[in-house]
């Protein structure tokens, strides 16, 4: 058995299963903290605050905008980028119908998920180096956000590394990135990707049931 | 029995050469008649061949003509009506005598050169020391934006390092086998972030320009040598150096962009020789770019004391905004600076003068 076939077989099963059933355990250890009750009379909807607190936090705050549009720019273009390029590059899609769920869906031209990887670049670049170079960013940053943002880089950059998939070397070390990224994920703050409803839910539906505007 | 031994002389020399009969029917030996045949062809309007052995043109005319690149001789598709691009080979030349074997040699020397300057003029302290008080000198916009194509240009520095010396310096070390590897995984990841350069490049131009033009002052500058093995050369925000490391990257980096988006989308090309223009422009902007970049970092770096901090906190420590950007300090804060070889004795009563100012930050 090759280096590839293992990485991307027998490795790979392992670091799903870490990545799901880790994804479930921190999902459920969040929820089942539970919320505080709260005894005072609701002045508006906590369920509304709960949506609207989800979706204010996608839209930037106008009083901040000289401050932060560089990495509300950067966070939209590296997610978004990021997005497209795993669901709608071609090599995933042969590769989830493969190994996953034996389903194709279409895929995008060349071009446009050189395009979407070339966003998904440009916004992590851009964050990490807000991360070191932004005073507050550096101080409530540690090794755990810097091994996140460094194993994302590396699983990107060996992908894009091994797009003319003429070597199976190149395809075997971005399975590798792949699978070691999937068992990092539950246990550091990528969780964000799959939590951050729940935060900003909280907030919203602390908020909306004081009745403050969003 | 002489006529015994004559016919046994003449059966013997029978039996040895029998052997190498079918030999003599293999030979490559074109036969006499060879020269003229399949020549008797059309060239232009000139006859050639057999009918014209004396003619306007020869055998070697007619390949000379084909390796001058002469039209009509053969068709292909991008060269147009060519068969052999001439020019091809002149490239070939420059690329491999001139372009790969000094531009090794020209960052090895910058990087001697470097080590050596290092080893003679030593870091670059701050006369005064630190004084705990800082002051702003790069926004976190200029940061992000200066960083963004450090990282960019660190990527396609290597990447094409790896393109353009593999063959030479890293085939002999691990073959041409791993090699492929690295040169396919180079290629893709500099035609990936190669775009991305530019990007990087004009949001680095709309974040640096103001400032960079160059000034009277920056004349006395080069005058003193920057004061590096001299004495105090004043400056402002950036000083004739950081000036001419901008107008470079400016320069180079536009001539760069260019040159790379015709290699990376040939069609955008009329002719392959501007393809093959590009590369040339492409490799030799590299090696410029890349030797300025290594001193660049140097300095910004292990170098001189303090200078890093102005790109990763954005703010500079007031004593060496005193000593190596005087003029922009006393821009900055109205303030004086008398003597900026001498702070270091006076440097207590200037800080706590300084103190008072709404861009100083104490630290």
């Amino acid at each position: 058995m090759s280096l590839l076939q293992i990485f991307e077989g027998p490795l790979f099963y392992i670091a799903v299963t870490v990545f799901v059933v880790g994804a479930i355990w921190r999902i459920w250890g969040i929820i089942a903290i539970g919320r505080k009750t709260d005894i005072s009379p609701p002045k508006a909807s906590a369920k509304v605050g709960f949506v609207a607190g989800n979706l204010r936090h996608f839209l930037p705050r106008k009083i901040f905008a000289k401050r932060t549009w560089v990495h509300i720019i950067a966070g939209y273009s590296f997610h978004l980028g990021l997005f497209v390029l795993v669901i709608f590059a071609a090599p995933h899609i042969a590769f989830f119908h493969d190994h996953i769920w034996g389903i194709r869906w279409p895929a995008l031209p060349r071009w446009g998920f050189i395009i979407a990887a070339q966003f998904a670049f440009a916004g992590l670049i851009m964050l990490w180096v807000r991360r070191f170079s932004d005073p507050v960013m550096r101080l409530i940053s540690d090794w755990d956000d810097h091994i996140g943002s460094w194993l994302t880089f590396l699983v990107m950059l060996t992908g894009c590394l091994a797009l003319q998939e003429s070597h199976d070397a190149l395809k075997a070390t971005h399975m590798l990135f792949v699978d070691i990224w999937l068992i990092y994920f539950p246990f550091s703050r990528l969780m964000h990707a799959m939590t951050f409803f729940l935060s900003r839910g909280y907030t919203g539906m602390t908020y909306g049931r004081k009745g403050m505007n969003l | 029995m002489d006529l015994q031994k004559l016919i046994a002389a003449m059966f013997l020399f029978a039996l040895m050469v029998m052997p190498l009969a079918p030999l003599q029917a293999q030979s490559v030996r074109p036969p006499a008649n060879a020269v003229n045949q399949g020549i008797n062809e059309q060239i232009g309007d000139e006859q050639i061949g057999t009918s014209n052995t004396l003619g306007t043109n020869s055998r070697s005319d007619y390949w000379r003509d084909l390796r001058q690149g002469r039209d009509g001789l053969a068709t292909s598709g991008q060269t147009g009506s060519k068969l052999i691009q001439a020019q091809g080979e002149q490239w070939r030349n420059i690329r491999k005598l001139y372009i790969i074997k000094y531009s090794g040699w020209v960052l090895a020397t910058v990087i001697v050169m470097i080590a050596l300057f290092y080893l003679i003029r030593g870091r670059i302290l701050l006369k005064a020391g630190r004084s705990g008080k800082t002051i702003t000198r790069f926004s976190l916009p200029h940061r992000t934006a200066h960083w963004f194509m450090a990282s960019i240009f660190i990527l396609l520095s290597i990447s094409g390092l790896i393109l353009l010396l593999g063959r030479t310096v890293l085939v002999p070390v691990i073959g041409k086998s791993t090699y492929s590897i690295f040169a396919s995984a180079a290629m893709q990841g500099h035609n990936l972030f190669g775009p991305l350069f530019i990007v990087a490049l004009v949001w680095l131009i709309f974040m640096f320009i103001r400032g960079n033009f160059f000034k009277m002052v920056d004349l006395k500058w080069i005058l003193k040598g920057g004061g590096l093995l001299g004495p105090h050369a004043s400056a402002g925000h950036y000083n004739f150096g950081e000036k001419g490391w901008f107008w470079l990257v400016v320069v180079a980096g536009l001539i760069m962009a260019i040159s790379g988006m015709i290699l990376e989308f040939p069609w955008l090309a009329e002719n392959l020789q501007l393809l093959q223009i590009s590369i040339i422009v492409h490799a030799i902007g590299a090696i410029a770019l890349i030797s300025a970049a290594l001193g660049h970092i140097y300095i910004g770096t292990l170098g001189m004391e303090g200078a890093l901090d102005s790109m990763t906190t954005g703010d500079v420590d007031v004593v060496w905004a005193k000593e190596h950007h005087d003029l922009w300090y006393e821009e900055v804060t109205g303030q004086k600076v008398a003597n900026p070889e001498a702070e270091g004795d006076q440097s207590a009563p200037d800080r706590a003068q300084v103190s008072v100012q709404s861009q100083i930050t104490e630290t």
